[in-house]
């Protein structure tokens, strides 16, 4: 780039008047200003560079300070600030910054005494700052600040200019080797046609330092091969820089023209050959079948099924099963449970909304459940949930109360699925507050995090403070608690109160008990409802006297327009936006959550960090899906089909040599453990009996998924709780994706090999499969096999028990010999009572058996001549047949012969057939190849 | 390793690798090493840690803060009895732990101002005042994700469930709870680790090794996926913990020998104390326990001289006898709080009349991992109706708790979202209690 000389801008102003107008520096042709470092690079040691041109705050002070650190979070950018100083987080808060700088006898800035200015004296000098030395005396940066104070110091407010685009060169790096380098250029655009190059006022990061380094000055350096991006952040603008060192290098010049048939291949294996990956081949059947189950159904395919598969000869039966899949209930139940976890269905945040015994959670599951499963276009059933009022047109407060009690009495909450609106998700605890709203729906609706900017610059996107704040405002005018009514409501509620005969000056729970009885009772009750209250918004610190009462009539849509707030429900603006095919976050957010979900690792990655340094993984194949899905109308089963149908989604997870280390280009499919529902039901029905199984399947039997809020501060102490929670379900409180945890854990496992629940799901003599192979064999009880240390002394801890015990067995005895029935039924229930006491305490000590001796029932089988029958009970075919069932309802698919013989000499020395076949079962549930989805 | 950007630029290690296509950066020792816990800071005695959580509310005055030269309203029914430490008095309701004042500190004009219980309770669960949008760990998450342990036994137990969850450091640094306390002279166990189920060691071992046997599906690559590792290595604690007696018989409180558990009374707090002695004993990193029952508004004089007191009389002050007896005082830091205080003047609803709600002004003990007991720090005014001089906070108890067990309480663990959060954000250590 050659050197450009300057014009000056007329001069109007001395540094006294600074606001009037600053010399500015401009390209004398309308080219690009070479880089500051060289306009002020040092000249006289003693008056500096001999330039002219002053400084701008926004355009070089501000960055300066960014890129040395200063407004960083351990520093002046903390909170609490350094050193009595503090500056915006991140910038791009001028006005903050600068009345910072400019604080009265803080001597930061000192236009006489300049050089006893501190944002001078501080940075050059080591031992007198914390921060240590930032820059040298002399040094270009040092003339830059000083020239700016020497002008006055200028900054105006009303003239921050925006920048309208940056631009960096080159804007794609390729790497053939490590310890290779290239340097960036960075070239700001700004609005008024102006540009500079601002390479070293801008800040560099790399997404992965194991692929590349990029240093302060924005060189680039290649290490190993991989791919990533480097971010480039100046202004308001973050731009990220793909770069990638193919695997093979090779392979990327002579990549083998492989098939495809579905775009998605197409686009994915467009980026594996820029990386030179290979991808590995489709999976079997029986994984495909297993995956796809898991997946779409949230549980395995009973082993029928599985044999059906095998068995069916059409070329597409997987494109069959796929939609044999998203026909299931299991499909409606896995996706609403996916819904639930991103809008946040939460017992708790939710417990004061309606009358006691009601549950909000259950109503809004079966309102979303119902709409999956009539595939309702995502942005239709959005719109139910963003525009959500709780009575339809033109229905009257009473009207309203009526339909609502009815549905309120359906303790299901299927009813609630009549209503067009989800107005729970306005009502949670955590959700009333405008900042928690904004948060809380850029979570859910745009996969964006805006929270960042609630308090600083978004550190990886454009957003603002004020983008935050523009945007809280279109979240103010919805009132969604147990006391909000409509205006109408009050006359009507007093009435019905009265009709009740409760209390008109009963508030809160008190209200909501009363309700509750009423409600029951079949009455119509005055019940809550969501209001909007159009009335001007109150700004947050009633003490600042800002200009904002006018300006707060308007909101702005993120990176949108600005919307006027005299309106009835704004929120139909909000929507209108969200589903504008041009709105580039709504149907991505989603399309690349659902694909989440079935890759385990996200197009753009964490799923819910939609943010411009969080660059896609492959932008093409990001904009087709949602390209896709808008042009469906945003039909949910399209992106289904779209992605289970793709070879990319039926990869086998077994890597070849080039393709082992990609974790995210979908080159091969990765492991990823059971979601905590599945786990549940998963282990449920595969420890089930056929019958068991196939209602699960078909959700005649409730399974984890059919769960419907999520309760992180009180989970329930029951099995399904204990399981969920141990296997990291959702909590739904955080407004992160993260709520819901894939990692294994100690307790799980501690679970699955141990826990009574599977234990009982084992050896269930009504519902286990064991139990009814048992009865098929004639294999005889299915009692667990017992400890060998029985000992005929009663434990003092069952003294008690047994004397009891026997003094009702003797009733018993003599109420029979009586012939009086009615108390031999009372004394047998009593007698069972007491006994199930007992064995909770015996299986507490370990003294099951020595119980069942004192209490003169069956003891468990001799293990010696158990052992003579395991071996020779089940018929060699049986055992065969027996085995193959086991590997079909837990792994899906058949065991391989070695597999086979390893069961079979298990069998021989397991004690008794019964335990053989649940050691069997036990075996195959605790394999890694059971909790993972492979 | 994926060097994964937090919201300020902080760079993460992550166990997803998710960009690179070497395995250069990969290194297996590495992971385990990160994936194994933190050592002990030189120097810190504590080397576990015992949390008393008195679910409720207990009213100070009528217990570790008593006022008797207050006026009727406030005094309360109470008289106080002198301790074993010259100076200190506390409520006549508590004779044992009058008896053995000089192994715990009291802490006086504790204060913060979250008068519902839970948000109460997280405050003094965590050290750091409730955010909607996070959650903090409990003490028993943040010790176990610090502090290694033992491969048989479990780090963090809570008898039988307790207030201190895992917050955002994730489901694994969660405790173990019990679900149900320990009764006297009977054997114990807990969901999933003992053998419970009619199940023999011999058994489980045999059908461990079938497990071995056919759990090959990912063999070739079990050693390149850290997923793999880590369920290998959770499998062999689990059976470890499981087959192993060292566990079982850690819980198993019918082993104790007579004359150390006979200071213990039947009641299920007090067995749950000496519980949690074996458990410290045995390697367990953190132990929390409950006693609920405080929340006091109606009948709060019947209420604590029946049942409450004695029970935490009885329960605690044998936990201090026991745990010094077994010379482990020195090495198990051991907190005791409820979520606030009580109002210093008594209400009119019920016939004797009850305490509300009060976080302006509470107490808190600690005791061992090398604080001082037999002292009082900090001090109430004349009603105990706040602190007289700046008052001690949650955050600053919290820290001190952690500085005795060698935990940096101003250490940033990132959450899954990235944010930087210090362990405790607020607080500062108490000095008089290592003086």
């Amino acid at each position: 780039m050659r050197l450009c000389s300057f014009v000056m801008v007329a001069f109007l102003a001395s540094g006294l008047l600074p606001w009037l107008a600053a010399p500015e520096a401009q390209a004398t042709d309308g080219g690009t200003l070479p880089p500051i470092f060289e306009r002020f690079a040092a000249g006289d040691p003693e008056r500096g560079p001999t330039v002219n041109e002053v400084p701008n705050f926004q355009k070089h002070i501000s960055p300066l300070m960014g890129r040395l650190g200063c407004n960083g979070r351990a520093c002046h950018g903390s909170f609490q600030g350094q050193g009595g100083f503090t500056l915006s987080l991140f910038g791009y808060d001028f006005d903050a910054d600068y009345k910072a700088l400019m604080e009265e006898d803080s001597s930061r800035l000192d236009t006489r005494d300049v050089t006893a200015s501190l944002i001078l004296a501080k940075p050059i000098d080591a031992d007198v700052h914390e921060g240590g030395q930032r820059f040298q005396e002399g040094g270009w940066e040092y003339w830059v600040v000083r020239k700016w104070i020497e002008a006055g110091a200028p900054y105006e407010s009303r003239q921050i200019e925006k920048l309208s685009r940056l631009e960096v060169l080159p804007n794609e790096l390729q790497f053939t080797d490590s310890k290779q380098t290239q340097q960036l250029q960075v070239i700001a655009h700004w609005e008024n046609g102006t540009s500079e190059d601002v390479t070293c006022l801008s800040r560099y990061q790399s997404n992965d330092t194991s692929i590349a380094e990029i240093d302060e000055a924005g060189l680039v350096t290649s290490a190993d091969p991989g791919d990533t991006h480097v971010v480039i952040s100046y202004d308001n603008a973050v731009v990220p820089i793909q770069i990638i060192r193919p695997a093979s290098l090779e392979l990327a010049h002579n990549y083998p023209p492989l098939e495809f048939n579905t775009e998605v291949d197409r686009l994915v294996l467009n980026k594996l050959r820029k990386v030179g990956v290979l991808p590995s081949d489709v999976c079997s059947d029986e994984t495909f079948l297993r995956r796809a189950s898991l997946d779409v159904t949230g549980t395995l395919p009973t082993a029928e099924e599985v044999i059906a598969f095998e068995n069916d000869s059409r070329p597409d039966k997987r494109h069959a099963k796929i939609e044999e899949l998203l026909s299931r209930p299991g499909y409606a139940a896995q996706w609403t449970t996916f819904l639930c976890d991103i809008t946040g269905n939460n017992d708790d945040q939710l417990n004061n909304f309606m009358p006691q015994g009601v549950s909000p959670a259950n109503q809004w599951y079966r309102w979303i459940y119902s709409r999956i499963q009539d595939n309702v276009p995502y942005d239709v059933l959005v719109e139910g949930i963003v525009t959500a009022t709780s009575r339809k047109p033109d229905e009257s407060y009473r009207e309203y109360c009526e339909a609502m009690s009815e549905i309120c009495r359906d303790a299901t909450g299927e009813k609630f699925a009549e209503r067009p609106g989800m107005v729970h998700y306005w009502a949670r605890r955590n959700f009333q507050s405008s900042e928690d709203r904004v948060v809380g729906f850029a979570y859910a609706f745009l996969g964006v995090r805006i929270q960042c900017a609630q308090c600083h610059k978004h550190p990886f996107d454009q957003w603002a403070k004020s983008d935050f704040e523009n945007f809280e405002r279109l979240f103010t005018g919805v009132q969604a608690n147990q006391n909000t009514r409509g205006s109408d409501a009050k006359r009507v509620m007093d009435e019905m109160l009265s009709e009740l005969e409760i209390d008109k000056s009963l508030k809160g729970n008190l209200l909501r008990r009363e309700l509750a009885k009423c409600l029951n009772e079949g009455g119509t009750v005055p019940l809550p409802e969501l209001v909007l209250r159009n009335e001007p918004v109150r700004t947050k610190d009633k003490n600042t006297k800002t200009a904002k009462g006018a300006e707060t009539r308007k909101a702005k849509l993120l990176g949108g327009e600005w919307v006027n707030l005299d309106q009835d429900d704004v929120r139909s603006k909000l929507m209108q936006w969200l589903r504008d095919p041009n709105n580039p976050y709504f149907a991505k957010a989603f399309v690349n959550r659902v694909w989440t979900q079935y890759f385990g690792v996200g197009i753009v990655n964490p799923a819910d960090d939609l943010n411009l340094a969080n660059a896609p993984s492959n932008a093409p194949l990001l904009d087709h899906l949602a390209a896709g899905f808008i042009a469906s109308n945003y039909d949910m089963k399209w992106l289904h089909r779209e992605i289970l149908n793709s070879d990319t989604y039926q990869r086998s997870w077994l890597a070849n040599d080039t393709n082992r280390l990609d974790k995210k280009n979908f080159s091969h499919a990765l492991l990823r453990r059971l979601p905590a529902e599945s786990t549940y039901d998963a282990v449920r029905m595969a420890l089930a009996s056929d019958e068991y199984a196939l209602r699960a399947q078909e959700l005649d039997i409730d399974r984890a998924i059919t769960r419907s809020g999520a309760s992180a501060r009180a989970p329930g102490r029951d099995d399904e709780s204990y399981a969920l929670s141990v296997f990291g379900r959702s909590v739904r409180e955080t407004n992160c994706d993260c709520d819901r945890s894939s990692e294994p854990s100690l307790l799980q496992t501690v679970f699955l090999i141990n826990d009574t629940a599977v234990q009982s799901w084992l050896s269930d003599p009504r519902n286990s499969w064991v139990s009814s192979v048992g009865r098929k064999l004639q294999l005889g009880q299915t009692e667990p096999a017992v400890s060998k240390s029985t000992s005929a002394e009663t434990p003092p801890a069952m003294q008690g028990f047994i004397k009891q015990i026997q003094r009702l067995d003797d009733r018993l005895d003599e109420a029979q010999a009586q012939g009086n029935e009615t108390l031999v039924s009372q004394l047998q229930e009593k007698r069972s009572e007491l006994r199930k006491r007992a064995m909770s305490v015996a299986r507490k000590n370990g003294q099951q058996d020595q119980l069942r001796a004192l209490m003169g029932e069956t003891s468990s089988p001799d293990p010696e001549s158990a052992a003579e029958t395991t071996a020779s009970a089940i018929g060699s075919q049986d055992l065969e047949w027996l085995i193959d069932q086991a590997y079909l309802r837990t792994l899906s698919r058949r065991p391989d012969n070695s597999e086979i013989s390893l069961a079979k000499k298990y069998f021989e020395e397991e004690e008794s057939p019964t335990a053989a076949i649940e050691g069997l079962m036990w075996s195959l549930v605790n394999t890694k190849e059971f909790i993972l989805n492979h | 390793m994926t060097l994964k950007r937090t919201c300020d630029g902080y760079v993460r290690r992550d166990f997803l690798r998710v960009g690179s296509l070497t395995a250069t950066s990969f290194s297996l020792a590495n992971y385990l090493q990160m994936a194994s816990a933190g050592e002990i800071r030189p120097g810190a005695k504590g080397k576990a840690a015992i949390f008393i959580d008195l679910n409720g509310g207990p009213s100070h005055i009528d217990t570790f803060d008593p006022k008797p030269e207050a006026g009727d309203d406030v005094r309360g029914k109470f008289t106080t009895i002198d301790t074993n430490v010259p100076g200190i008095r506390i409520s006549e309701h508590l004779p044992k732990l009058a008896q053995c004042a000089d192994k715990f500190a009291i802490l006086r004009g504790v204060s913060h101002t979250l008068a519902a219980h839970r948000l109460g309770s997280e405050y003094v669960n965590t050290g750091s005042r409730p955010l909607a949008s996070l959650e903090y760990p409990g003490f028993g998450a943040v010790v176990t994700r610090e502090l290694s342990v033992a491969p048989e036994l479990p780090p963090f137990v809570a008898i039988p469930r307790g207030n201190q969850r895992a917050g955002f450091l994730g489901i694994q640094y969660a405790p173990m709870n019990t679900g149900a306390s320990p009764t006297a002279g009977q054997a114990f166990s807990v969901r999933g680790i003992s053998l419970d189920n009619g199940m023999t060691v011999e058994q489980i071992e045999r059908r461990q090794g079938l497990l071995k046997d056919l759990d090959r599906a990912f063999a070739e690559v079990e050693q390149q996926e850290q997923l793999l590792v880590g369920l290998n290595r959770f499998n062999e604690k689990a059976f470890a913990m499981i087959t192993s007696p060292k566990a079982r018989e850690a819980f198993d409180i019918s082993r104790e020998d007579p004359s150390f558990a006979k200071q213990f009374s039947e009641h299920a707090f007090s067995q749950s104390c000496l519980l949690a002695i074996r458990l410290v004993e045995a390697g367990v990193r953190f132990v929390s326990l409950s006693l609920g029952g405080w929340d006091t508004h109606t009948d709060n004089f019947t209420k604590l001289s029946t049942k409450l007191l004695p029970e935490l009389d009885a329960g605690l002050s044998a936990l201090y006898v026991g745990l010094a007896q077994r010379g482990l005082l020195d090495s198990t830091s051991v907190m005791c709080t409820g979520e606030f205080g009580r109002t210093p003047k008594i209400n009119t609803r019920s016939a004797e009349g009850g305490r509300d709600h009060y976080p302006r002004c509470m107490f808190m003990l600690m005791a061992g991992g090398g604080m001082r007991g037999g002292q009082v720090i900090g001090e109430s005014d004349d009603t105990a109706a706040g602190p007289r001089h700046t008052g001690i906070k949650p955050d600053d108890v919290a820290a001190s708790f952690y500085h005795s067990l060698g935990i940096d309480h101003s250490k940033e663990f990132h959450t899954e979202t990235g944010r930087p959060i210090m362990i405790v954000r607020d607080g500062k250590v108490i000095p008089e209690l290592f003086a």
